[in-house]
């Protein structure tokens, strides 16, 4: 393990709260999900159908994307394209700029914090609002985002209610949750309405309408992308759905896996600009269309991951997430999706944790809602990483010495005989407390003492 | 090159002959795997998941449309409501009898109350469905903290394919809203408030359909 990592999720295992926090939220959602699940019995069914739409798009997404493109125009839109990060970030700044926008709303999105988006439009002065309730809080922390769903569950609510006391305008009293999140609502309120520039994500995008489809529960995309003169929508290509009918599909297994509902409460599928006669709406509406790595995934035999929908479900069931919490994965995408994606976006050398940092325990592939094999993709990386000599040199020796002993059976066959007793020794009251070179076992657990005899001795001793 | 040549370039042939209809194909298998979530009588459906646990909106049924006005006066005294409303410009709304309550065509942003007419539902989600246009702002459904929504009981479809395909006949609107019950957040400990910058109250006027034979179920029907 890399230092840098290493201090994360260690500076994460010690933090009082934050185990807690992680459960209150996962353990709601795992809850929730499952119940969802067991009323549907087609539940399985629906997975290889949601599998196979998406395999659908991302075998065919040069048709796709040009069939988004001309409908998408066709109604109104401006369809820009980025091949990276940068390239959509001065996209979004330059339309921005162009606008003369001093202030934008922004409803979260998870391209938008994978291409940098929010420190983008800081860098270019223009004011940058957070309307998801969790993101506001994040933004008025100062903080990252801990989850793709829930980006603030690291947070408990006295520190909630400490921030909001002393950057709100009009905090009132702040006793409750339900205080809290109206204060949050008077406080963005007006912001909403002022904003210049309404900057969203999309969940799909709908190739045969160039409609972008948003889900919420807070209602604040459409507060964000109504009323300013611009909406800019930020959108991996991976997003296209066939039609709207594909889209609902999926929306039963999106929302399903990520919060246990049947539906969001607000699903909107918003389709270019204002009409000549319309009372509300942008003006302008553009798109920008982001690469950032997808491509380059389809030959890494990464293309399964292009599948994700983003629901977090794996998140939430991942046994180190719940232990380490979002941050320690130090990218954007946590939990074994962000094992999978970050090595794309930040490159395998700086992200060469996140694949080891998983015990293969295969939950996260259980509860996928396409049935993405993040277990197969992670060993991918491993297997990468150990090719480009990643691998820490503790791990290579121990593994080079293994296979040594694997490939001479009788060399196998003294080792074992040599350390069972030694084992023993450590472990007089059938359990060890202390182990040399394995003190990070043995400092939060036991370790039980070895059988008296090897495997293949007593096998040997009963033919006889 | 341009960035969205260098994309195309870099994405692989396509696999399908005829995407269209490989992609027909796969619609073919959904009904035999949605959840069963619409019973015989889609309006009895969308009754109980509106006003069930999950989603808690409240509902209420009227014969008629002239009877819409009364219903909301009711509704603004038993919440303890000023006589003031926001009322969505539409010819069908706004031609009822509104005496007794300012009604405007307008919405401010801190607007208490809202009434509209959504253009249909769907009953496996009870989600009320908005198509913005110039007699429905989209904003009407998201800036008052009391959402009141009037819908024809025969405007119910079953499932969201039917929207879908519904839709497929129309024009697009700039916003196709499907709402499902007030605006709620977990984002705080995972504790559910209701009225995060949405609605925090939805309230249903059903109008027509056979109301004795349609009074709400209990939420584990279908």
């Amino acid at each position: 393990m890399t230092a840098a990592f290493t201090a994360r999720a260690s500076a994460a295992l010690t933090d009082p709260t934050l185990k807690t926090a992680i459960e209150r939220t996962t353990g709601n959602a795992r809850a929730k999900r499952a119940a969802a699940v067991a009323a549907w019995p087609g539940f399985e069914a629906a997975r290889d159908l949601g599998r196979d739409i998406k395999d659908h798009v991302t075998q065919n997404l040069a048709f796709y994307l040009a069939t988004f493109e001309r409908n998408a125009i066709a109604s109104g839109a401006h369809v820009h394209w980025a091949r990276t990060a940068d390239e959509a970030c001065e996209i979004v700044v330059r339309l921005c700029r162009e606008a003369g926008a001093h202030s934008v709303t922004r409803a979260k999105s998870m391209l938008g914090e994978e291409i940098g988006l929010p420190h983008a439009l800081e860098a270019a002065g223009i004011t940058r609002v957070e309307t998801d309730l969790a993101e506001h809080i994040v933004q008025l922390a100062g903080d990252r985002p801990s989850h793709i769903v829930w980006p603030a569950l690291h947070k408990t609510r006295e520190q909630v209610r400490e921030m909001f006391a002393r950057l709100h305008h009009e905090p009132g009293g702040l006793d409750t949750v339900e205080a809290m999140v109206a204060s949050a609502r008077r406080e963005l309120r007006q912001k909403f309405m002022q904003a210049d520039v309404g900057i969203s994500g999309a969940n799909f995008l709908i190739a045969d309408t160039g409609a972008v489809c948003t889900v919420t529960n807070e209602g604040n995309a459409e507060l964000t992308t109504t009323p300013p003169r611009l909406h800019i929508v930020t959108a991996g290509i991976e997003k296209l759905v066939p039609s709207t009918a594909h889209a609902m599909s999926l929306l039963r297994l999106l929302v399903r896996s990520a919060t246990g509902a049947e539906l969001t409460q607000y699903t909107t599928f918003h389709c270019g600009p204002k009409r000549a006669n319309d009372p509300d709406g942008p003006s302008e509406f553009h798109i920008v269309l982001v690469d950032n790595g997808r491509t380059r995934m389809l030959t890494q035999g990464l293309e399964d991951m292009l599948r994700c929908l983003r629901c977090g479900a794996c998140l939430n069931h991942c046994v180190v997430y719940r232990q380490i919490g979002g941050h320690a994965y130090g990218g954007t995408y946590p939990g074994p999706m962000g094992a999978v994606l970050t090595p794309v976006l930040d490159g395998l050398k700086t992200a060469q944790d996140l694949p080891r940092a998983c015990t293969l325990n295969g939950l996260c592939a259980e509860v996928c809602p396409v049935k993405i094999p993040l277990p197969t993709l992670i060993k991918g990386w491993r297997d990468k990483s150990w090719r480009l000599g990643l691998e820490p040199r503790a791990a290579t020796l121990a593994l080079r010495l293994w296979r040594l002993a694997a490939q001479h059976p009788p060399l196998y066959r003294l080792g074992t005989r040599l350390a069972l007793p030694l084992l023993r020794r450590f472990a007089r009251t059938g359990w060890a407390r202390t182990l040399p070179l394995a003190g990070g076992w043995t400092a939060a657990r036991d370790f039980p003492a070895p059988a008296r005899k090897t495997f293949l001795d007593q096998l040997k001793e009963r033919r006889k | 090159m341009t960035a969205r040549d260098e994309i195309f370039a870099a994405l692989p042939r396509a696999a399908s002959a005829n995407p269209h209809a490989d992609a027909a194909a796969l619609l073919a298998r959904v009904p035999a795997l949605r959840p069963a979530r619409v019973g015989p009588d889609p309006v009895a459906s969308f009754l109980a998941r509106l006003t069930g646990p999950v989603i808690a909106a409240t509902a209420e049924r009227l014969a008629t449309r002239a009877e819409i006005p009364a219903a909301v006066r009711s509704y603004l005294a038993a919440n303890q409501l000023a006589p003031r409303l926001a009322l969505q410009p539409s010819a069908a709304l706004q031609t009822l009898d509104w005496s007794g309550i300012a009604a405007l065509p307008t919405i401010a942003v801190d607007e208490p109350v809202s009434v509209c007419e959504a253009d249909y539902a769907v009953a496996e989600t009870a989600s009320l469905v908005f198509r913005s246009g110039p007699h429905m702002p989209t904003l009407f459904a998201f800036l008052p903290l009391h959402h009141i929504v009037v819908l024809e009981a025969a405007k119910i479809l079953p499932w969201l394919e039917d929207a879908a395909a519904l839709e497929a006949t129309r024009p697009a609107p700039r916003n196709l809203n499907f709402v499902t019950g007030a605006s709620g957040t977990t984002d705080i400990e995972g504790t559910l408030v209701r009225g995060a910058h949405g609605p925090a109250h939805l309230h249903v006027l059903l109008i027509g359909g056979q109301i004795a034979a349609l009074a709400p179920q209990p939420a584990n029907v279908p």
